[in-house]
């Protein structure tokens, strides 16, 4: 198996993005991830197209984004694994790169979700969760999350106060990032005082529905040679799955399961061990996942992710800053576009092009992207 | 055709395993055992997880159970939003088994925390037919 590498990275203004289509938002991704490789299409072999297709009005959209690349008739497909679509779109990447069945890969992920009406949104989460057994009884994407809320509260006395610090950081950080949906800093109190979703997560606490687009360039190490003089290198690939019903997970729901089984993967894979993580981006598509995220990846143990937070080791300056580009709290999540979006940030840190939130010496960082309700996570190591 | 009367709005129609609806009729709320391997499975499953075996028994489950988690939804699907705020509740049933179930709102909201005692029962609402966790 050869090195593989991140060669170029773009990415979509994140948002109602209303004056544009889900080709558009992919061409602006895959157009400035060329521009940042130096790259121009014909040495792209192929291309992984990342969406969560059930929000997409165009079924089985790879073909059409192909085409509006000008790569028709170079392979393209999709890879669908709900909100974790692009970071498992990395690992497909990684093995068409790394057993040299091609050279050079684009791994676009997209999405374009505001065209629909929060109506037929909400239907669609609702079959987000066991279609057969749990969604007749009126389930919805933050209500799971609140369930593993409330568990982390009873079992360590995490509170909504908490919960907020979560809300309050990323936006300090979105408000610094202009790809961010959300630009503006916000105070625990306005968290506190939004309406409630499902108890105890109030709108503030929820990550929102946007349309976007991020794109990767993946490569050989021979082509990345030819390519750039500022690499970055995929060190390790996690990936994990948990049953989809409630009812078929085991212990409090105190954690991730899926999350510990695919860090754990990573971190072999990568010889890197949870405090040599030098900047992180984890899966806040709830406040109260981004406390379990620091558990469940090793940053803190069981119960402690509260204080990781209140302390502010997870801010810039702190011992492993967290979701510094505003994460999807800020940004918005573009499901199929997030994961991609994770790792277009970490890129930029390692290659020491992060401006006003760069972290001095990064050197290791880590991506956590999560699929629905917890039924998949993907952990990914880069190495600058 | 028939596993649509499961739950408040049935996503699915078709299923092998649709006899728990007509269980569930009769008031009774059955779990699956493997004839081949005694497994016991619920929510019931028409093939063993563990032997892969397809020859199934219907046996009754007692119900009692311990609250593991829960949350409240305001902000629901289009078709449930008349229902809300509502109550969906994760319990452990002994056994190994656990439901996903709404809880009945008459629980006082004050007592919910993992632990609570609880009994699934099954319910009625118009064409379809449910359980749910009410107190014991």
């Amino acid at each position: 198996m050869g090195r593989v590498a991140i060669v170029g990275v773009g990415h979509s203004k994140f948002g109602k993005r209303s004056d544009a289509s889900l080709r558009e938002l992919a061409f602006e991704a895959y157009s400035s991830a060329l521009d940042d490789a130096e790259l121009e299409s014909p040495q792209i072999d192929g291309t992984v197209v990342c969406s969560a297709t059930h929000y997409d009005k165009q079924r089985s959209p790879a073909g059409v984004v192909s085409e509006y690349l000008g790569l028709s008739p170079k392979p393209t497909f999709n890879v669908e694994a709900a909100c974790a679509s692009s970071a498992v779109g990395l690992r497909i990447a990684w093995s068409l790169v790394s057993s040299r069945l091609h050279d050079v890969v684009a791994v676009v992920g997209v999405q374009k979700m505001t065209e629909l009406s929060s109506g037929e949104i909400q239907e669609l989460m609702g079959r987000a969760g066991d279609v057969m057994w749990e969604s007749p009884f009126g389930t919805s994407m933050p209500a799971y999350y609140a369930m593993y809320a409330n568990a982390h509260m009873a079992k360590y006395g995490t509170t909504e106060d908490d919960m907020a610090l979560v809300t309050v950081k990323n936006r300090k950080y979105g408000a610094k990032n202009p790809q961010a949906m959300f630009q503006k800093p916000i105070t625990a109190e306005e968290v506190m005082n939004s309406r409630p979703v499902a108890k105890p997560l109030k709108l503030y606490d929820c990550c929102a529905n946007a349309d976007g687009a991020a794109c990767l360039i993946i490569a050989t190490s021979e082509m990345t040679k030819k390519i750039t003089d500022k690499p970055v290198w995929v060190a390790g690939l996690g990936l994990a799955s948990s049953p989809m019903s409630l009812a078929g997970r085991k212990g409090p729901l105190t954690s991730f399961e899926v999350t510990k089984n695919a860090a754990r993967s990573a971190y072999e894979m990568a010889r890197v061990r949870p405090n040599e993580v030098d900047v992180a981006e984890v899966h806040d598509s709830f406040s109260i996942t981004e406390i379990l995220n620091y558990e469940d990846l090793g940053f803190a143990r069981p119960g402690r992710g509260t204080k990781l937070l209140k302390t502010n080791e997870t801010d810039l300056g702190g011992k492993i800053p967290i979701n510094i580009d505003g994460g999807l709290i800020s940004k918005g999540h573009p499901v199929g576009a997030t994961g991609a979006s994770q790792i277009t940030s970490l890129v930029h840190q390692l290659r020491k092009e992060a401006g006003d939130v760069q972290v001095d010496g990064a050197k290791i960082g880590l991506a956590q992207n999560i699929g629905g309700i917890g039924m998949y996570s993907a952990v990914s190591i880069l190495k600058a | 055709m028939g596993f649509e009367k499961f739950g408040r709005l049935g996503y699915v129609s078709q299923a092998k395993i649709t006899p728990f609806v007509s269980y569930l009729e009769k008031n009774q709320i059955v779990a699956t055992r493997c004839k081949e391997c005694g497994t016991l499975c619920f929510p019931p499953r028409a093939d063993c997880p563990k032997c892969r075996g397809s020859e199934i028994a219907w046996v009754p489950i007692e119900g009692k159970g311990k609250l593991v988690t829960f949350t409240e939804v305001y902000f629901a699907p289009p078709a449930f939003q008349d229902a809300t705020p509502y109550l969906l509740g994760l319990a452990e049933l002994g056994d190994g088994l656990r439901v996903f179930a709404p809880i009945t709102g008459e629980v006082d909201r004050n007592d919910l925390k993992p632990g609570l005692e609880l009994v699934l029962r099954a319910k009625r609402a118009g064409e379809g037919v449910f359980y749910q966790l009410e107190s014991r």
